[in-house]
């Protein structure tokens, strides 16, 4: 096994204070991934392999290296085998990764390749790094991009292989609250640090649709990812200090910063629990006005079951997440499954399902590779009406799973009138099927809009006509009213959603709601920003739906305010010019 | 000897997961069988191969089955390329 929990660490805290004086202290910043606070020692794994393909043997010294590469696959395979027990009754797409890894490290084929390598004088190391690279070379010529990455697979099979035969593992001493620090992790490594019990992970590459963040989320580790050269210039052994909720990472800390941080985390811990009381109390204002509090969810595994008993229903469900996870687009029935399993646990509040947000940065295979310029490109429902064989499948199988009457749709990226049209019209098409085959379903599903473009908040008192709700996705609304890329971070000053404009925008979609009697809500990021609050209630919105860690701070705050008083401030923002004076405003309110 | 020509039909191409489901199907029959591309010939028992034929959606592979059983073996195949590997 490669990593051998061989002890847990002394209190960690006790050897802090020993070392923190010597290094000084660093701070990194990373995407966070999964939420939480966690301290603990850095562990190393996957260092950067020294490419040694030269390296050369005696003709005496054959049938022992021969020996160790059986040895080697052996033992690999002992262990995938071993995590494969483990984790098959909790996914199978991950099973299914986990056993095409055994299958790939026992093709005889390559085992023989390697060896043919060994007999003409080059060792057990250097012949697997020749022989996968070589193989490596023609997944990299295909133009398919998908197929491309399963260069990244065979590369970590290749390390792993390396390490068991360098007996590397002997030094991967995966204590109780250790933070582990890899290039990229494969689904076993997650499923091993469980069972170490390690504190945190940083990872500098991986997605957070990634099969490995989705276990560290559904196992509750502390993780962040995309942190550049992080192997590197973390030490192995140094102190860190990870934050999963802003994907800050801090090295050798100082005693203050330590301080700092048990203050945070006791806080933290304190705060859940009192937080966790509000978990039944309604989120009214104090003068009475209802605010209805949903969750936004990327996976079934994010929901547990505090986060449904705080949160009135998931207000954005990004099904597109299924898309990523699978490299797919997955077919009726796969998806009829990812979604009645989500609406019976949620059961009965409501789910909003999102249709696929689609584009060509969150890419699967079918859609334009390239496009140079993504974010005003073949995404949204641009892209669904263009493949109407995919959008249907998923009206088809939303419509299935909403028998129990708690599912409702959205479409994203609307910015013509034509577009809801034309969504309505197959949304029909997809009833009428349905009925011949004598499937239940709900005749009323809810059907609402995003509202994130700026031609769809000044069409929205038409668009309003068409549909049940509109949800108004903050970020895209701000990067497209400002014309400021959101990851783009030499323009991040000008991406800000207090901006006037985009305050103006908000009210006109709300208002069109109001005038035609249907419900608003926010889902982008605004709705949990803590100055936002009360600018929201006073501008009349029904719901906000948040990332459930900041849920309940949301609703404790929501709480707190009044709705006359929001509205008096809210007279006040309007007249800003600057969002310098909306922040100064709403900040000091 | 049997040959017959297959297309990849399903959209992800044969990935990961499709390439274990042919090896596990030829794995059963003792017939020597082959996925020939652009005149490169991999031998359909090894994962390894299967991958780096990096076929797409639309791909076009001759089956190449030689055996006892290799009409069963080939129609077999040839049935699972149909399905797409249960993918869409």
């Amino acid at each position: 096994m490669i990593f051998h929990s061989l002890k847990s660490t002394t209190p960690i805290i006790k050897s802090v204070e020993l070392n923190t004086d010597a290094k000084a202290e660093k701070v990194l910043k990373g995407i966070p991934s999964s939420p939480g606070l966690s301290m603990g020692k850095a562990v190393i794994i996957n260092p950067e392999i020294e490419l040694l393909t030269n390296d050369k043997i005696s003709s005496f010294d054959i049938p022992k290296e021969i020996d160790r590469l059986d040895f080697a696959i052996n033992e690999l395979t002992e262990e995938f085998t071993y995590l494969l027990n483990k984790v098959q009754l909790e996914s199978k797409n991950i099973s299914a990764v986990i056993e095409a890894n055994i299958m790939i490290l026992n093709d005889s084929f390559l085992i023989d390749s390697i060896k043919k390598r060994i007999k003409k004088g080059y060792s057990s190391e250097s012949s697997v790094i020749q022989e996968f690279d070589s193989q490596k070379q023609f997944l990299l010529f295909s133009k398919d991009s998908i197929l491309k990455e399963r260069v990244v697979e065979l590369d970590q099979i290749k390390e792993r292989l390396i390490h068991v035969l360098r007996n590397k593992h002997i030094s991967f001493i995966i204590g109780k609250n250790s933070i582990v620090i890899a290039q990229s992790l494969l689904p076993t490594d997650v499923v091993q640090f469980r069972e170490s019990k390690i504190a945190g992970i940083i990872t500098e590459v991986g997605g957070i649709s990634a099969h490995s963040s989705i276990l560290a989320r559904s196992f509750d580790i502390t993780e962040v990812i995309g942190v550049k050269d992080a192997t590197s210039c973390i030490e192995d052994g140094s102190i860190v200090i990870i934050d999963g909720n802003t994907g800050i990472i801090t090295i050798n800390p100082t005693s203050a910063t330590i301080e700092n941080f048990k203050l945070l985390k006791s806080k933290e811990l304190e705060n859940r629990s009192r937080l966790t009381e509000l978990i039944s109390k309604p989120s009214t204002t104090i003068d009475g006005y209802k605010i209805h509090l949903m969750a936004n969810v990327n996976f079934p595994e994010d929901l547990d079951k505090q986060i449904l008993e705080g949160a009135e229903g998931i207000g954005l469900l990004r099904t597109e997440n299924l898309v990523i996870e699978s490299g797919h687009f997955p077919n009726e029935e796969e998806q009829f499954n990812w979604y009645e399993r989500i609406v019976k646990l949620a059961f009965p509040k409501p789910v909003t399902f999102r249709a696929f947000d689609m584009g060509s940065d969150k890419y699967a295979e079918g859609m334009p590779k390239h496009e140079s310029n993504p974010a005003l490109g073949f995404r949204g429902i641009r892209f669904l009406l263009h493949r109407k064989d995919i959008f249907k499948s998923q009206i088809l199988a939303v419509l299935r799973t909403s028998a129990k009457k708690n599912a409702r749709f959205m479409i994203p990226m609307v910015s013509t009138v034509n577009e809801v049209l034309q969504t309505l019209e197959l949304l029909e098409e997809c009833k009428v099927i349905l009925r011949e085959d004598s499937v239940p379903f709900d005749e009323n599903m809810p059907v609402g809009i995003m509202i994130e473009t700026p031609a769809s908040a000044l069409q929205s008192s038409i668009l309003a006509k068409y549909c049940n709700f509109f949800s108004i996705g903050t970020n895209d609304l701000t990067q497209y009213t400002l014309a400021a890329d959101r990851t783009n971070e030499l323009v991040s000053e000008t991406f800000d959603s207090f901006h006037p404009a985009v305050i103006k925008l908000i009210k006109m979609t709300i208002d069109s709601a109001k005038a035609n009697n249907i419900t608003v809500a926010i889902c982008g990021e605004l709705g949990g920003h803590a100055a936002s609050t009360a600018l929201l209630i006073g501008l009349g919105i029904d719901e906000l739906s948040v990332t459930p860690p900041t849920l309940l701070e949301l609703k404790k705050r929501v709480r707190t305010l009044s709705y006359s008083d929001s509205k008096i401030l809210t007279e006040n923002v309007l007249k800003c010019n600057t969002y310098n004076e909306v922040r100064q405003l709403l900040e000091n309110a | 000897m049997l040959e017959k020509e297959i297309t990849v039909v399903n959209r992800a191409g044969i990935h990961t997961r499709p390439a274990a489901s042919i090896v596990k199907l030829a794995a059963r029959f003792k017939s020597e069988i082959f996925l020939v591309r652009d005149g490169f010939a991999i031998n359909a028992k090894s994962i390894i191969g299967v991958m780096t034929l990096a076929a797409e959606q639309g791909a076009k592979l001759f089956l190449r089955v030689e055996g006892e059983d290799e009409e069963k073996a080939a129609n077999e195949i040839s049935e699972l390329f149909a399905s797409g590997f249960g993918e869409p």
